[in-house]
């Protein structure tokens, strides 16, 4: 099968144009989220230089782009950082008289920044930009980058962890959530973090022994210390460690934080292949005509199905005996091709039979993909299912997709722009809160 | 009595006694009164004849009087013929002595009984006793009205409807208050009527349904204490509650009171829990008040006590919670985590005292395959406080740990891949156990290889798992057989696992590399 990609146009231009369904309202603090996944899937599928030439026809109106930037900088708080929906900005008026003297957004301040919220933003407003130089020189212009980078620091454990929001005492609140690594570590990249001197920077060296206890027994990683394996967070470990290289720079070892941060490599490589299983009728509550066609293709044992010649659809599981979930094939090619740097091949260990799981079983007849098979599409397994395709495609490009950058999960030509929009950051300087 | 001396005694009495007739009421005992009244329902002769010490000190005429008068007693009248009656009636108007017969019955000195001070009522003078009967009907009349509050407060219960008024019965509080006011004037009257003391317990409508229990004690008791007010009475509700088992708000109520008395009764403690447990009190609420008992009595044993069995509880009740989580999904990311973080924040880690191991056994036992229970259990094992190093990696020995748990996870693992050989979970936990516990893969290889036959061999080769063969070629790996370790991963790539073939092959690939 094919990847539709007429139908998933549809789907994410249907998300960009409308209204989303109701069932959306648990998301609503993470709107700046939903925003970045149907900007970046609008990116990702015309992103395709054989048909497309020009930027100009990206799906995302040109007409629009500003419109967009003052929606998602109408979400930064006034101390940097930004919050995750606009639900969470109060009006000027409220503000007035708020003790400004308060170096950091506190939990008192009734706007509550957050990481996500400020990943998402960012991302956003680079992706925003089109290849006019112009374009890519003002993504950034607004953002408050010393006070954006000053919270990512208070939000800094000693441990090296980070957590979700700075309290009134300066203590921190939150899980000790591999994610937040991984957005921090991309934060500090897009904003350059390394470059404005140790005071403003995070504690690089107490964030890599983090992810590195959060190594499993199984060779997985799990959420932090003594945790359950988890795929997900395999793929935050790996990725923030990769963003740390990038800005670390040093040519004679491009992989030290990659190294640094995994006591076992192959042990996590092993874990992260063994998460592909045979899909089998078992995992899906399908029709019962198609159910009973599948049986037929696949013996019922688990071992009998490892042994099957011919095609079968691989699955990607997030944790070993769960069912398959268009996700994982996500975190798991993910945390592979990230891996690639550090252990050249990883990306190619996993079967090919990933992709075929995704079109056939996953992808919705009406466009976007669901969790699992037969599941209704949303926002967040319609992009990361593009972005599992993307990435497993490699350097061959499925069709239809452009090519993938696999650290930031965002199409390689809106990551290059974001990359050279923060180029223009003005040069360190301790107070400089503005934009070059 | 003793028999007086002779007649003019008597007439001296009956003399001194009509004197007092005027003032009687306030000098005349009670039992002076009714004896004076009981002398006027007889003949003289009789009270003489008492008086004197038998018949043979009356006159013949009395004597004759006497027998007259007993003959007419009707029991002894009807015994008599018509004839011996007709006899009788005549000697007595001969006799012409009163025939006077009364339906009282002699007093009796004690018939009164004894005042809270042990004197006998029967001396109470008229007036005295006058007063001590209007109290004893105010104390009536006060009971049957609780009576009639306490038949209201069952038909209230019982949500029955007034026939009289077509209403509900329904008890206000101005019912309890003038209930509780009566209560008291009841317990005043007792007090000062018996010397019964009624206490606030006996006193309050709640708890009219409990029969205290006294403290029995032989007589020549040692150390007894001068108890305070209340004290004994409380204490003789409590042994009644805890006799009857009942655990509620009342229960709660009085151990408090028995608490602040005497912290240190530790039966108290336990059926203070007791009741906590089954009124499900929150947490904060009794901490708040144990607080305030601990600043009270610095120096006690039992409420430190009682603050661990809340932390237990808190910590059953935290994990009863999590339990239900885990009948929606027995693999919540969010809920594990949580488990993990309350068993660290209130050291669940002791099986003897926790039961978290068994907790997580059980769940092992209801799906075999469920990696997060197996996730769970080496972080209980190997990151337990009490012997493990807390800075060892995940992936690498802790030497603290002592041997005899490595067996007994080996073991423990080895069991569950019985039950499902191509279950990764406990293959998963294996490898992590052998590797937490400085073993090498070689010490499970007999184990591992039951599972995998004739390897190699086309006809007959047979794998029940290919984790097992997979962990057979790092056994072979780590004894330097490379073709050993080799075969085993081409025959993953090649039959048993297919679908990881660009895996197997690339490890092939790199051992190979690895060697040359």
């Amino acid at each position: 099968m094919e990847l539709q990609k007429a139908r998933h146009v549809q789907y994410f231009q249907r998300c960009y144009t409308t209204v989303l369904p109701s069932v959306y309202t648990s998301m609503d603090s993470n709107r700046l989220l939903l925003g970045y996944f149907t900007l970046a899937g609008l990116d990702l599928l015309i992103n395709q230089r054989r048909q497309y030439t020009r930027p100009s026809q990206s799906l995302i109106p040109a007409a629009d782009r500003q419109r967009l930037r003052d929606w998602v900088l109408a979400q930064q708080h006034r101390k940097g950082g930004f919050c995750g929906s606009p639900g969470h900005v109060q009006p000027d008026i409220i503000k007035r008289g708020w003790n400004e003297a308060v170096s950091y957004p506190a939990v008192n301040d009734t706007e509550n920044v957050s990481l996500p919220g400020t990943y998402f933003a960012l991302l956003t407003l680079g992706l925003l930009a089109n290849e006019d130089a112009n374009s890519v020189a003002t993504a950034f212009r607004g953002v408050n980058r010393i006070g954006t980078l000053r919270w990512i620091k208070r939000l800094q454990r000693p441990d090296g962890s980070f957590g979700e929001v700075v309290n009134a005492d300066g203590s921190i609140s939150g899980g000790r959530d591999m994610r937040y690594c991984y957005m921090a570590a991309t934060i500090r990249w897009v904003l350059r973090g390394n470059e404005v001197g140790k005071d403003l920077d995070i504690d690089i060296d107490g964030m890599v022994r983090h992810i590195r206890k959060s190594q499993a027994y199984d060779g997985g990683f799990a959420e932090s210390h003594m945790g359950e394996s988890q795929a997900g967070y395999a793929y935050c470990a790996v990725a923030a460690l990769s963003m740390l290289d990038l800005t670390a720079a040093d040519a004679n070892k491009p992989n030290r934080y990659l190294e640094a941060g995994i006591p076992n490599i192959a042990a996590m490589v092993r874990w992260l292949v063994s998460r592909q299983i045979v899909f089998t009728d078992s995992d899906e509550s399908d029709s019962e005509e198609e159910a009973e066609d599948k049986m037929t293709a696949v013996p019922t044992s688990e071992m009998a199905s490892l042994s099957v010649t011919g095609p079968v659809l691989g699955g990607f599981n997030g944790r070993p005996n769960k069912v398959a979930d268009t996700c994982y094939a996500w975190w798991v090619a993910g945390a592979l091709h990230v891996l690639n740097d550090a252990l050249p091949e990883a990306a190619s260990l996993n079967g090919a039979s990933g992709r075929e799981f995704l079109l056939q079983k996953t992808q919705n007849a009406y466009g976007g993909f669901g969790k699992d098979a037969g599941a209704p599409p949303d926002l967040f397994h319609s992009y990361l299912g593009l972005a599992a395709l993307a990435t497993m495609a490699g350097n061959k490009t499925e069709e239809g997709l452009g090519q993938f950058d696999v650290r930031l999960c965002l199409g390689k030509e809106a990551a290059s722009r974001v990359d050279r929009a923060r180029q223009f950051w003005a040069p360190a300087s301790g107070n400089d809160t503005t934009y070059a | 009595m003793p028999p007086k001396n002779n007649k003019g005694g008597a007439k001296a009495k009956e003399l001194s006694e009509a004197n007092q007739e005027n003032d009687a009421a306030k000098t005349q005992t009670v039992f002076e009164r009714a004896q004076a009244a009981y002398d006027l329902t007889r003949p003289p002769y009789d009270k003489e004849r008492e008086e004197l010490g038998g018949l043979h000190a009356l006159s013949t005429v009395e004597k004759t009087a006497y027998a007259n008068w007993f003959c007419t007693a009707p029991d002894e009248y009807g015994l008599l013929s018509k004839k011996a009656q007709k006899e009788l009636w005549k000697q007595v108007n001969e006799t012409n002595r009163p025939l006077r017969r009364g339906q009282i019955d002699r007093p009796k000195p004690d018939q009164w009984g004894q005042d809270k001070l042990g004197r006998n009522i029967g001396d109470y003078t008229v007036q005295q006793y006058e007063q001590r009967i209007a109290k004893e009907a105010q104390l009536t009349c006060l009971k049957a009205l609780g009576r009639s509050f306490a038949s209201k407060r069952l038909y209230a219960s019982k949500g029955l409807v007034d026939s009289s008024t077509g209403e509900k019965y329904t008890l206000t509080e101005d019912d309890i208050t003038a209930e509780k006011d009566r209560r008291r004037e009841m317990a005043a009257l007792t007090k000062d009527l018996y010397g019964e003391k009624m206490g606030p317990y006996s006193t309050d409508p709640e708890w009219d349904d409990v029969v205290p229990v006294p403290q029995m004690e032989p007589e020549a008791a040692l150390s007894a204490i001068a108890y305070p007010e209340d004290y004994a009475e409380s204490m003789s509700y409590l042994r009644a509650v805890m006799a009857a088992n009942e655990h509620s708000p009342r229960c709660l109520k009085l151990t408090e009171h028995i608490i602040s008395m005497n912290p240190a009764h530790y039966t108290v403690w336990l059926y203070r829990f007791a009741n906590i447990q089954h009124l499900d009190v929150p947490l904060l609420d009794e901490i708040t008040w144990l607080n305030g008992v601990a600043l009270d009595y610095l120096k006690n044993y039992q409420i430190w006590h009682h603050r661990q069995l809340l932390v237990k509880r808190f910590a059953r009740s935290e994990r009863a919670f999590v339990m239900e989580m885990f009948a929606e999904d027995a693999k919540n990311y969010h809920v594990w985590s949580y488990r993990q973080y309350l068993t660290r924040k209130l050291g669940m880690w002791e099986n003897e005292a926790h039961g978290e191991l068994d907790s997580i056994e059980g769940m092992i036992d209801d799906d075999v395959r469920n990696n997060s229970a197996w996730s769970h259990r080496f972080f209980l094992v190997f990151s337990n406080p009490r012997y493990a190093d807390p800075d060892s990696h995940a992936t690498e020995p802790d030497p603290k740990v002592p041997a005899d748990f490595v067996d007994r996870e080996i073991a423990y693992a080895q069991a569950k891949i019985e039950l499902a050989p191509q279950n990764q979970s406990p293959w998963n936990y294996l490898r992590g156990v052998l590797v937490k516990g400085g073993r090498k893969f070689g010490s499970v290889q007999s184990f591992v290889e039951q599972y995998v036959q004739n390897l190699g061999n086309e006809e007959t080769e047979e794998v029940r798992s290919s984790h097992a063969l997979e962990q057979l070629a790092d056994i072979y790996e780590e004894a330097g057989d490379k073709e050993k370790a080799d075969l085993c991963w081409k025959r993953l790539g090649e039959k048993w696992d297919r679908i990881r073939l660009g895996y197997w092959e690339w490890k092939r690939r790199s051992l190979k590399a690895a060697s040359s």
